[in-house]
């Protein structure tokens, strides 16, 4: 974990440091175990729903993607910051074992409620750089005052 | 047919109506599992010790786990491993292909092993839209996690399907 | 379930078998339920790279399918003492796995009633790919 990040460090249009993950057969059977969906169409290649589907190789969970830009903005936000909010739309498919790159841009900061809120646009995209799972969060981070 | 598929008020009418709760739990196990599942090796969804000394109750749930629900054979999908309640909203949608759209999850405080939460589940908006191979409905539930021991909402969760 | 009472049980005598059949996804299911994420068992690509024909049963799963068979059979009043298995043939997803057993011996000593069991698992060709014994107690009608 890199050192805590405060609300006076952030600067609109900063951009978060990214994740890539390739994430293999192994990779998506353990998150199956994790997160309890064990549909095949992420790890049996002869699961008859992928051929219905127009693919040849299996998909991974969008679910997945939403966990890893769950890791950006959690390692953004550090032990002492708070996520109140993280969203995605999945908008196109990931294969497995290509990579995947998330990202993330600081929009706005704001004070309300007592809070120091960071808006933060974010993203997961292929390696043509298509955003197949864009999506925006919502931090509070600590003050240094 | 599902080119005819309108959205009707008696769909409308299920807004909000909440299904039977299920309890979902968050253990050592299972977050581990999960952060394994995602590939994160940050000690403090891992070392108990470490997460306490960093001021929390436990290991801390990755973002998007909010547990897992209690399964009960013939009672829980045994694919995907969710509730298959009694009571709530029930749509008859002859749309055949299901895509995942999208989620978002609104904290309001961290969840930690050791939580045993309440979920509770409504229809919470419908959208119908002309795409490319004819009418997509997006259906949008939300699940609201409520911590047992405290009575406090800690999480809602809403999850869109794409029918078409 | 109707309970199995020592007297009932003749030596040579067959127990009620288990058929069993895998999906893959059973198979992610048991790597999940057991913490194995051996590759052999999901990766078709993988397995052939070890020389494997493909995906293979794990045989950890395939002795808790004996547990199973012999959880079935002793009902809630018998207990499970000791058993195991060898691992002498592979298992194939989509194929059956016939698990059996037969008892062997039966004393009671203690008084305790004791039952020892030949137990193993069959591939759809007959071959005993998981070979095995066991030990259970059950209860006695007087």
């Amino acid at each position: 974990m890199a050192d805590q990040m405060y609300f006076e460090d952030v600067k609109e249009g900063q951009e978060l440091a990214p994740i890539k993950i390739s994430p293999d057969k192994s990779q998506l059977v353990k998150f199956a175990a994790g997160s309890g969906d064990f549909n095949p169409l992420h790890f049996d290649e002869k699961f008859p729903m992928l051929k219905a589907m127009g693919l040849s190789d299996n998909i991974v969970h969008g679910r997945f993607k939403y966990a890893q830009v769950g890791r950006l903005v959690f390692a953004f936000a550090g032990y002492k910051g708070r996520v109140k909010k993280f969203g995605v739309n999945y908008r196109g498919m990931d294969m497995p074992n290509k990579e995947i790159t998330v990202g993330g841009v600081v929009t706005a900061k704001r004070q309300e409620g007592g809070e120091n809120l960071v808006d933060l646009d974010v993203w997961a995209q292929d390696v043509d750089g298509k955003k197949t799972t864009p999506g925006t969060a919502t931090v509070a981070l600590p003050s240094k005052g | 047919m599902a080119d005819e598929f309108e959205i009707t008020d008696e769909m409308r009418a299920q807004f909000g109506v909440d299904g039977t709760p299920w309890t979902y739990e968050v253990t050592t196990t299972s977050v581990r599992m999960y952060a394994r599942g995602i590939g994160s090796d940050d000690p403090i969804h891992y070392d108990v010790d470490f997460a306490k000394s960093q001021g929390f109750r436990s290991i801390v749930a990755p973002l998007g786990y909010i547990g897992t629900p209690v399964f009960l054979p013939g009672k829980n999908d045994p694919t995907f491993g969710f509730p298959r309640r009694e009571g709530g909203p029930r749509l008859n949608i002859p749309f055949k292909g299901l895509l995942d759209g999208g989620t978002e999850t609104e904290y309001l405080d961290v969840i930690c092993a050791g939580d045993v939460l309440e979920e509770t589940s409504h229809l919470a908006d419908l959208k119908l839209r002309d795409g490319p191979r004819g009418k997509m409905l997006f259906v949008t539930n939300e699940a609201v996690y409520t911590d047992k021991a405290t009575g406090k909402v800690v999480a809602k969760q809403k999850l869109t399907s794409i029918h078409m | 379930m109707t309970q199995v009472y020592f007297e009932d049980v003749a030596e040579g005598a067959e127990i009620a078998q288990l058929k069993k059949n895998c999906s893959t996804q059973q198979l992610v299911l048991w790597a999940a339920g057991s913490g194995d994420f051996y590759q052999i068992h999901y990766d078709k690509d993988f397995a052939k790279g070890t020389g494997l024909p493909g995906l293979i049963v794990h045989g950890a799963l395939k002795n808790a399918f004996l547990g199973q068979l012999l959880h079935d059979w002793i009902g809630e009043r018998g207990t499970l003492r000791k058993f195991g298995c060898a691992y002498r043939g592979m298992d194939y997803p989509a194929q059956d796995i016939l698990c059996r057993g037969v008892v062997k011996k039966k004393y009671s000593d203690g008084g305790k009633h004791f039952v020892e069991l030949d137990v193993w698992t069959e591939n759809p060709e007959g071959k005993k790919t998981s070979p095995g014994t066991a030990l259970v107690t059950l209860p006695s009608k007087s």
